[in-house]
């Protein structure tokens, strides 16, 4: 059996502080943290260089409420998988922009690493082998993808 | 017949200006609405962000440190702080702000308690009724809960050892009444030392939260382990507190 390589993992978060908390938690899940942005400009910008696989976007940022947006354009143009991590789910439009899911702050070390387990076992199989875990939540089109048109 | 018309044709004026006074009453009154509740929003947001703010620095923190004493303090206000954090979750999530369910909470808390893994041969068993408790309670009763559970995860288990915790949330006539249980080794079987004190610590939480609430706290050593009694009394659980 031959290792996957680490997931890629692009951070979107104007808070210093809890960007440096999410490293840690990609790093400690088995995942690659290869950049961290702050605002929508620099989220796209490194997007489009680093092409990570997954991007945790906050939707506020240091250049306003952008980080909708940002999600569109990275899912769009740099075929990121998004997972919205944020205390601002009522700024989510229903299709949260593309992204695979949300998280809402104040989330717990464990429902973070829970969620990346999930995320990176759906992607590298292509589908869920479990319910996505307690504070995860799919988008639609995410949970159809995943979990196949019945379960959705 | 003129004279009608003339008086026909006033009213029309009339009714079209009172349609447009109420128009544009609604739309300033709109306007205002919108206003508060964007602000409102913001600061759900902040708060929330606060929060997590507070939670990733402690995380840090017992991160770095060596000292097994200060890192178990650390994550038991980590656990302290997330157990505020749910609370604050839960209540913005819904339409209604006043209620809170406090066996939706539990949910939630067993969810994250059970899947840290710090205990992988504990098993929780819930039983729970819906239980809507005012939203101003609702930090106090979180807080009991995950304290009398965490205590019970921390001290009634030494070593690993399997086990059960039961989490039992019921009306009780107008009332409320909460029953924590376990099967680990009863208070007289824990190992003391600090492990003792931060027991104390907790136990000390559970009597202030206790007398805030106005409950009645029973707690014993049973054939199996410890259970927990709370009843909480109408005034503390009932509409309009």
């Amino acid at each position: 059996m031959t290792a996957n390589p680490p997931l890629r993992v692009l951070i979107v978060e104007d808070e210093v502080l809890l960007a440096t908390e999410l490293e840690y938690l990609v790093t400690a899940s088995g995942a690659e943290p290869v950049g961290h942005a702050m605002t929508s400009p620099e989220a796209l910008d490194l997007a489009e260089r680093l092409r990570p696989d997954l991007a945790l976007v906050d939707v506020h940022l240091g250049d306003g409420p952008t980080g909708v947006e940002a999600a569109r354009g990275m899912t769009d143009h740099c075929g990121a998988v998004v997972l919205f991590i944020t205390a601002n789910l009522k700024r989510l439009p229903s299709d949260l922009a593309g992204a695979c899911g949300v998280m809402s702050k104040p989330y717990s070390e464990h429902q973070v690493r829970a969620a990346l387990g999930f995320i990176e076992a759906c992607m590298v199989n292509g589908r869920a082998t479990c319910p996505p875990p307690q504070g995860l939540q799919l988008s639609a089109a995410y949970a159809e993808l995943w979990n196949g048109p019945a379960a959705a | 017949m003129k004279r009608r018309e003339l008086t026909s044709q006033t009213m029309d004026e009339r009714v079209a200006a009172l349609e447009a006074a109420v128009e544009a009453r609604t739309r300033d009154l709109k306007a205002a609405l919108d206003q508060r509740t964007a602000l409102l929003h913001e600061l759900d947001h902040r708060v929330k962000n606060n929060l997590q703010l507070i939670s990733s620095l402690m995380l840090m923190q017992a991160r770095r440190t060596a000292d097994p004493s200060v890192r178990a303090a650390l994550d038991g206000m980590l656990e302290r702080l997330h157990a505020i954090a749910t609370v604050h979750r839960r209540l913005f999530q819904t339409e209604d702000v006043e209620r809170f369910d406090l066996s939706e909470f539990v949910r939630d808390l067993v969810a994250d308690l059970a899947g840290s893994n710090r205990h992988p041969l504990l098993t929780f068993q819930c039983v729970l009724a819906p239980a809507e408790v005012p939203a101003s309670r609702a930090a106090s009763l979180a807080l009991l809960i995950n304290e009398l559970v965490s205590n019970a995860m921390r001290h009634a288990f030494p070593d690993g050892r399997p086990g059960r915790i039961l989490i039992d949330v019921r009306k009780s006539g107008e009332g409320l009444r909460i029953e924590i249980a376990d099967d680990g080794v009863g208070m007289a079987g824990s190992p003391g030392g600090a492990q003792d004190a931060a027991a104390g610590f907790g136990l000390t939480i559970v009597d202030l939260l206790g007398r805030q609430l106005r409950a009645c706290i029973r707690r014993e050593t049973t054939d199996i382990g410890v259970r927990t009694v709370i009843a909480l009394p109408p005034e503390s659980v009932g509409v309009g507190r």
